[in-house]
């Protein structure tokens, strides 16, 4: 058993955790806004400023960390996706070191071509078209691809949390089998210009309404895509990435720890700055048991997610650790920022600190509905085939 | 408040499967299907009651129908809180969810336990076919994408 990072990622890790604390971390303030009304406040950087830092990215030899080399990513293992993940969440600047969903990483050579390496190089946005207006997070597919002749039409309406941009095309999830088959869905990708297919939304919003995550609406009104566009093979939408998506789940989880971490890090100042009847609050106990029950869960979260790395790096499979990753760094996230509010004493949400933001956007995958019941589902399943855990 | 001897729900399957089938609030009727008032019930009035099974308007079911949660407005149409009221404003909309019978304080237990057992669909169960297996993910993985975008 060893508990040493290896040497490489290590330099890895170091190398984004000085990205982090001598590029980003000066920015936040742009994002959050100077102003006490959060008037000044925005949801991304500016474009100049961004476009330095993702140079500066690409200059590291890190763009793509996840994206595999043969599709000209950097091509890191999940723990060092982990690691990069787990010093990015340290700051709310949305800023990725060229992250492209896993869907995408099925695409044939043509594909890789037109929208693989745009999206990997910023020149397009994918828009992620899987969730609908109707459905929620229930996850059904209503939307209908019919086959006519050499391509395909598609009826039906989406919404995306995807980033906005100028040139985009959307990776659209329709039922082209039986409505409700699993089997029965497939993946397209469609240009922007297709005919029938219209985006309504995603204007970068500023000021207090930047708090809010509002998604795009796609409309496809008997919208007519080619048959070569179809990503994957048909009927098979939901074998996508399927080497490389449950691994999303632990670097999800290093962004919890990374979250936490941070928190940790803003509680210790407060505790040692903030004084009450004449004395620093870290004096007092209770501020102490805060501080060293946050130290505890972000340790064992870290330990986790690093074993359950480990682990998806030698090939094994990894489908309870994941569950059991996402199921406990959501509950440890949880419980932190309770110490951080008891800390502040106040609530840790008040807009304008980096607290509230930094938990919103580490917690949102685990926000949908039964997200964790279904991951006690999973470890259960295990336990009750008389696995031993 | 029914009565401690309650309708056997065998008598009435045929007849409560039928209500429970009809696109329309079934808790009136099954509150006419059980016992009625119990002789220690709380109603201050000098009556013996025990056995009448009329609604006591407490409103519970409106408050629970999830009909009405999506079109608040539809309560609009009338004051009153009584299982007739919620039949003549949620009519054939009605879900058949089902949670009108469950909070009704004058349908039996017995004909609650049916409904339970034999009709409402266990939440849980829907887990099954979002989890995947060896071979298949989850679906939940690709909700994730979907949900965690920058």
């Amino acid at each position: 058993m060893d508990f040493e990072i290896p040497e490489d990622l290590k330099m890895v890790q170091s190398l984004v955790k000085d990205f982090v604390s001598d590029q980003l971390r000066p920015l936040e303030r742009d994002i959050l806004g100077r102003a006490g009304d959060l008037s000044d406040a925005r949801m991304f950087l500016p474009e100049e400023t961004e476009n330095k830092l993702v140079k500066m990215a690409m200059d590291t030899g890190l763009w793509g960390v996840g994206v595999p080399e043969q599709l000209g990513g950097a091509g890191l293992n999940t723990l060092g996706n982990c690691l990069v993940e787990e010093e990015l969440a340290q700051t709310i600047i949305p800023f990725s070191f060229g992250d492209v969903s896993p869907i995408l990483f099925d695409c044939n050579a043509e594909q890789k071509e037109k929208y693989f390496l745009p999206v990997l190089n910023r020149q397009k946005y994918a828009y992620l078209a899987f969730l609908e207006p109707e459905t929620g997070t229930q996850s059904n597919i209503e939307m209908k691809a019919q086959k006519i002749n050499n391509h395909y039409v598609l009826n039906g309406r989406k919404v995306t949390f995807s980033r906005a941009g100028k040139d985009y095309f959307a990776v659209a999830f329709a039922a082209t089998g039986n409505k409700g088959n699993r089997e029965g869905v497939s993946c397209f990708l469609v240009d922007k210009d297709a005919p029938g297919f219209s985006v309504s939304g995603g204007e970068e919003r500023a000021g207090w309404r930047s708090q809010t995550r509002e998604p795009m609406s796609l409309v496809f009104d008997h919208c007519e895509v080619p048959a070569e566009n179809i990503l994957g093979e048909e009927g098979k939408a939901f074998h996508l990435g399927k080497k490389w998506l449950p691994s999303r789940r632990l670097i999800r989880g290093a962004r919890c720890v990374g979250v936490a971490q941070r928190l940790l890090e803003e509680s210790t100042t407060q505790a040692q700055s903030w004084q009450s009847f004449g004395q620093f609050i870290s004096k007092r106990t209770s501020i102490e048991a805060a501080l060293a029950d946050m130290a505890v869960g972000i340790h064992a979260c870290r330990l986790v997610v690093y074993e359950a790395a480990c682990k998806a790096d030698n090939g094994q499979s990894i489908r309870r650790e994941a569950a059991m990753v996402k199921l406990f760094a959501t509950q440890m996230l949880h419980g932190v920022a309770d110490s951080v509010a008891h800390i502040f004493n106040g609530p840790a949400y008040v807009a304008g600190l980096p607290m509230e933001k930094l938990c919103r956007h580490a917690l949102a995958t685990s926000a949908t509905e039964l997200a964790l019941e279904l991951q006690r589902s999973i470890i259960a399943q295990d336990i009750l085939k008389g696995l031993k855990v | 408040m029914p009565q401690r001897i309650q309708t056997d729900v065998k008598t009435i399957e045929a007849i409560l499967n039928e209500i429970l089938n009809t696109k329309s609030p079934p808790v009136g009727r099954c509150r006419l299907l059980s016992s009625g008032f119990n002789p220690g019930h709380a109603l201050n009035i000098t009556e013996d009651i025990s056995g009448h099974k009329e609604c006591i308007g407490c409103g519970n079911c409106i408050d629970i129908c999830p009909f009405l949660f999506r079109e608040p407005h539809r309560r609009d149409k009338t004051e009153q809180r009584t299982s007739m009221a919620l039949e003549s404003i949620v009519g054939e909309d009605c879900d058949r969810c089902g949670s009108c019978i469950l909070v009704c304080p004058q349908v039996d237990t017995t004909i609650k336990n049916y409904v339970v057992n034999h009709r409402m669909v266990e939440v849980m169960s829907r887990l099954g076919q979002r989890i995947g297996d060896e071979d298949e993910l989850d679906l939940d993985l690709f909700l994730e994408e979907a949900i965690d975008q920058a």
